[in-house]
């Protein structure tokens, strides 16, 4: 009796360990995730990517597609980049929107208007994120519609792709809710990702 | 005998006075019968929208192509045209909607020239997107887009729902009467710019077909309504050409055009049948 129950025990602890491990690998993204206050997340006014400590080496990165405009035809097309891996999804869409801000390295076009920089991210328990970014979005932006649609859609549909637990995207300008980007597409009130506008290869 | 003879003067001054003014009331009458065009020349005032190359901006362009929609339509339809603007002055994306829902408008235009971050061209139409509107508005729009009364126009019953709708959300209502809307126009945009005479060939733009997208001034709009990107101001060919009086008349006249078609297929179609 007593040698199964030590047993019964351990295989317990085995088994507890393993659903721990399990829990915290999957779907603990959905929880919300506030950044460390400031420190991380102004750097740079490009919000270049959280400063890697010295362990940078082994830094681990997150591959992500990161969405700007097509000449050709005006569609989002994706250049491949990486970020810095974080377990703070807040972080991760904080560097994504800095490389898309940075710009495109090949032939295609920025998304963004020159001089835009990134205020914060914020996402919510149902998977809504806030992004907020400097005037110069709207000051900068040279109007049009299918200029704000590729604005718009480079970054809801590349946050929505490469971060599942984004589900919609809302766009602030200098931390407040605006009618329109540039007076044509509404920014009252969320994006759902629209991969429409996404160029097919 | 003098009162009787001032009574008859009283009465031949007031028959003089009546007179026209009954007849000043018969069109004005009829004119309220007439039903509404509403066109929205896109930007104006602060607001110039899109610029292009050579300085010329899409608030000109667009009020030019405009007056010159509203001429066609009054010639040559029974219809009353209402622009929300007439001259460069800024207006409101809620008070060009709202022009349109307090004269009961059957159509909504609305003109602009398209801006992109590379040098895009063509021409396309656009009507409201409803990938965004949350489940209870969406579930009353394809209610209200799939009742039998489709064909002919919104009943009554169904106008009341729509007013139940958040009224910045009138347009969800009207999404597959905008489309064939749009698709009315869009067939004719690029048709006629391209195909008809010799010098429009120079004209020609291509078609990039219809879309969607979330366009605020569509939004409160309680009737069919689109958006129309006639060229891009920011590709400097395309800005030359909308600049160019004969290319904005053809423009007119290809909107015009689909308008007609579209009202034809609308209003030619017997009432649905009574459940």
């Amino acid at each position: 009796m007593k040698i199964p129950k030590t047993v019964l025990v351990v295989g317990l602890l085995i088994v507890l360990a393993v659903l721990v491990a399990v829990f915290f690998r999957s779907g603990a993204r959905e929880v919300i995730r506030k950044s460390e206050p400031a420190a991380a997340a102004a750097p740079g006014p490009a919000g270049a990517p959280a400063p890697p400590p010295d362990a940078s080496a082994a830094q681990p990165t997150l591959k992500v597609s990161v969405f700007f405009v097509r000449p050709s035809d005006g569609l989002l097309a994706p250049e491949e980049r990486e970020i810095p891996a974080s377990d703070s999804l807040v972080q991760e869409t904080e560097a994504f929107i800095a490389e898309l801000i940075k710009g495109p390295a090949g032939d295609l076009a920025a998304a963004v208007p020159p001089g835009t920089k990134l205020g914060r991210v914020y996402i919510t328990k149902e998977g809504t994120a806030y992004v907020d970014f400097s005037r110069e979005l709207v000051e900068n932006h040279p109007s049009g519609t299918s200029a704000e649609l590729s604005t718009v859609y480079a970054v809801v549909d590349g946050l929505a792709f490469n971060f599942k637990a984004v589900k919609k995207v809302f766009i602030l300008v200098d931390g407040e809710e605006r009618e329109t980007l540039a007076g044509h597409i509404g920014l009252d009130r969320p994006f759902s990702p629209d991969y429409s506008l996404i160029a097919k290869k | 005998m003098t009162k009787r003879r001032a009574t008859i003067a009283l009465a031949a001054l007031l028959a003089a006075i009546l007179g026209p003014a009954v007849s000043v009331l018969g069109p004005a009458a009829e004119a309220a019968e007439q039903k509404t065009i509403v066109i929205d020349p896109g930007h104006g005032g602060l607001d110039v929208g899109a610029k292009g190359k050579f300085g010329n901006l899409e608030k000109t362009v667009t009020l030019a192509i405009s007056l010159k929609l509203k001429a066609l339509i009054e010639q040559n339809m029974a219809y009353r045209v209402l622009l929300t603007r007439d001259k460069d002055i800024d207006v409101s994306l809620e008070n060009r909607s709202a022009l349109a829902n307090n004269n009961d408008a059957v159509v909504f235009i609305s003109v602009h020239a398209n801006g992109s971050f590379r040098a895009a061209t063509g021409a396309e139409t656009f009507y409201m997107s409803l990938t965004d509107l949350d489940e209870e508005t969406r579930k009353l729009a394809y209610l209200e887009n799939n009742s039998s009364q489709l064909e002919t126009r919104i009943s009554d019953d169904a106008k009341d729902a729509v007013k139940m709708i958040l009224w910045d959300m009138a347009q969800a209502a009207y999404i597959k009467q905008s489309a064939r809307l749009a698709e009315a126009i869009q067939r004719e945009l690029p048709a006629l710019l391209t195909t008809e005479g010799r010098p429009s060939r120079s004209l020609a733009v291509e078609n990039r077909g219809i879309k969607q997208a979330r366009f605020k001034v569509l939004t409160g709009v309680a009737c069919p309504a689109v958006l129309v990107e006639v060229a891009f101001m920011s590709n400097p060919e395309e800005e030359q050409k909308l600049i160019d009086e004969g290319f904005q008349a053809k423009v007119a006249q290809a909107i015009y055009q689909g308008l007609v078609s579209y009202m034809k297929a609308v209003g030619s179609r017997p009432p649905a049948p009574l459940p």
